[in-house]
């Protein structure tokens, strides 16, 4: 597996004695960093920094003067019922995402395992939704949601006509029926990384568990999720940061509603800041979005460096 | 059996289970059977949305409603004409083809040259690099779409490719950079050594030596920045305002506002956007997958 970030050299620079070569090397070095650096900076860092600025202002976006407002855009955001209720939706929408494709993946990796025969197909069968857009996703299952879609077809025939409805129209099954559509096109990722895992398991252990009799459900408590724990803890994070930005698959299908029951946090900052036009609010909700995204990440930096030593 | 994943094992010394019986016992077969079973369920969980959609590109209006589930007999083009034409879906997939391949061409040359200098070279100030542009892999696109807008419209960028692509190769850079720098971590130093001593400058090193090492690296920052500027939604869609630019995941956002129940076209745009990927996929699945299994977490 490709390792993200290795480690961070101890060394804090170049000898004394090297000094006058490193000064020559470090001007070589940049050079090579160069296209890379500038167009982050330039591009991603500066407009985060600018992120943080604009959150202070009250601006529509195209005037040419700003208010300076302090924090109140953050004050607003407390208060601000719908932006609690996008973040709780957001939280729950990765709870049911990460909850079907941690259980659903680990059982399938594991069944996987134990075929002997077509596990490659399975394989690629399983990562196909992976690499579809994101908008491929939304449309094919908002069209399976329709109330003349394939689930409500499946449960007429299976005589479950009552049942049927508009799954994507109803406030309650809405958000729900989504975190199921995203989970589907992050399902065959989780899947690979758990096989991958399982296959690294020392084989010792599922023979000795084998002679002391144990059966399949035991052998997967006893060994295959304790062996699995530092797989699990990285491909949850994976899948929860993933989640948690989940934007594309709502704009194109419920645009966060019906009622609000499908607002997460980047189309509530979509709306606010581009459609209504309140750039500073908009960006005090994206502050926001992005520190909770930059937690979770330097945790799954730091554990997965841990993992890998 | 060498191999049984599309992933190699994590720790190397995978031994696979011994020769299988050559009889299965009564009990042992139900099992297998129920094993294949849950595997084909899952599978089609999977497989099914896509089979739908690539079935349903191929019927025609009267069979996307008298036949909606069952294969495409006998095949029919009308709907992928109509998308192709007069749904300008041929204008979307040569600007999503422009603005992907330009792309992936910047990027493969930005990712090498900053993965080989943060992975061979000791200088000033690396730790911080580093440090910041691990940062930079975090920081969610949708987050800073409005200052970036903002950007863009001062660089007098929007409406034009440069501003998506340029966008693409940024906020890829840090990923793709890292990636580069572990195929390059890998090499043994003594190779540069070598070249060092045989009087090259560090370009020629970078050029003739470690470069074609890394050949595999390369392949997968192209796959993986293909497979993201070609699925990309947000960008286009908030730079790309003029319908002469537009790209095709934006032009099918755009499908269901214009005919919201029209299934045989939404099938259609579905197969011209996930052909190229899922023919790529097949070509190359290991790629796909040791790179996207490393960490990329943009959307």
């Amino acid at each position: 597996m490709v390792s993200i970030a290795s480690k961070v050299p101890t060394r804090r620079g170049p000898r004394l004695r090297e000094m006058r070569r490193g000064g020559k090397r470090t001007l070589t070095a940049y050079l090579f960093l160069a296209p890379a650096l500038i167009l982050f900076l330039v591009f991603v860092l500066r407009p985060t920094l600018g992120l943080f600025g604009l959150s202070l202002f009250e601006w529509n976006g195209v005037s040419p003067t700003r208010e300076f407002v302090g924090f109140d855009n953050y004050g607003r955001l407390f208060e601000d019922r719908l932006f609690w209720k996008a973040l709780g939706n957001n939280l729950l929408f990765v709870l049911l995402l990460v909850t079907f494709n941690l259980v659903v993946g680990l059982i399938t990796a594991s069944a996987l395992a134990r075929a002997t025969r077509g596990r490659l197909i399975y394989q690629l069968i399983f990562f196909l939704p992976v690499v579809q857009a994101s908008i491929v996703t939304a449309l094919v299952w908002e069209w399976i949601y329709q109330p003349g879609g394939l689930i409500n077809s499946f449960l007429k025939t299976i005589g479950l006509g009552a049942f049927t409805k508009g799954w994507l129209g109803d406030p309650n099954t809405a958000l729900p029926a989504l975190a199921l559509a995203a989970a589907w096109s992050g399902f065959g990722l989780a899947v690979v990384l758990f096989l991958a895992g399982i296959q690294g398991i020392d084989r010792s252990l599922y023979d000795a568990a084998k002679v002391d009799g144990a059966n399949v459900r035991q052998t997967f408590f006893a060994v295959t999720i304790p062996q699995l724990r530092p797989v699990i803890t990285v491909v949850l994070l994976l899948e929860m940061i993933g989640a948690f930005q989940a934007f594309d698959i709502i704009w194109a299908t419920t645009r966060g509603g019906p009622v609000n029951s499908t607002e997460v946090l980047a189309t509530y900052m979509f709306k606010r800041g581009f459609t209504e036009g309140q750039y500073g609010y908009g960006a005090a909700i994206a502050v926001t979005f992005m520190v909770i995204v930059l937690v979770a990440a330097v945790i799954s930096i730091i554990l997965r460096e841990r993992g890998e030593d | 059996m060498a191999s049984s994943s599309i992933l190699p094992a994590r720790r190397t010394r995978a031994i696979e289970r011994g020769p299988r019986p050559r009889k299965l016992t009564g009990r042992r077969r139900t099992t297998r059977g129920l094993l294949y079973f849950y595997l084909t369920v899952v599978a089609a969980f999977s497989i099914i949305p896509l089979l739908l959609a690539w079935s349903t590109a191929f019927k025609d209006r009267a069979q996307v409603v008298t036949n909606p589930y069952g294969p495409p007999i006998p095949p029919a083009l009308d709907n992928l004409e109509t998308a192709w034409i007069s749904g300008r879906f041929s204008e979307y997939f040569l600007n999503s083809v422009i603005i992907s391949v330009v792309s992936v061409l910047a990027m493969i040359v930005v990712a090498p040259l900053a993965g080989y200098g943060l992975a061979r070279m000791r200088f000033w100030g690396r730790r911080v690099v580093i440090v910041v542009l691990l940062i930079g892999l975090t920081i969610p696109i949708t987050a800073i779409i409005l200052p970036l807008y903002t950007v863009m419209r001062d660089f007098g960028l929007l409406n034009g490719y440069g501003s998506v692509i340029i966008a693409h190769v940024a906020i890829g850079a840090p990923f793709f950079a890292f990636i580069m720098r572990a195929f390059f971590l890998r090499l043994p130093p003594e190779l540069e050594d070598a070249a060092r001593v045989d009087g090259c400058s560090e370009i020629r090193v970078f050029w003739n030596v470690m470069l074609p090492l890394v050949r595999p690296g390369v392949l997968t920052v192209a796959l993986l920045e293909f497979l993201w500027s070609w699925n990309n939604l947000i960008l286009p869609l908030v730079f790309l305002t003029t319908d002469s630019v537009r790209t095709l995941p934006v032009g099918m956002l755009l499908l269901t506002g214009r005919f919201t129940t029209d299934y045989g076209l939404l099938s259609s745009s579905v197969l011209i956007l996930s052909a190229p990927v899922v023919v790529l996929f097949l070509l190359f699945q290991r790629n796909f997958v040791e790179g996207l299994a490393s960490g990329s977490v943009k959307g």
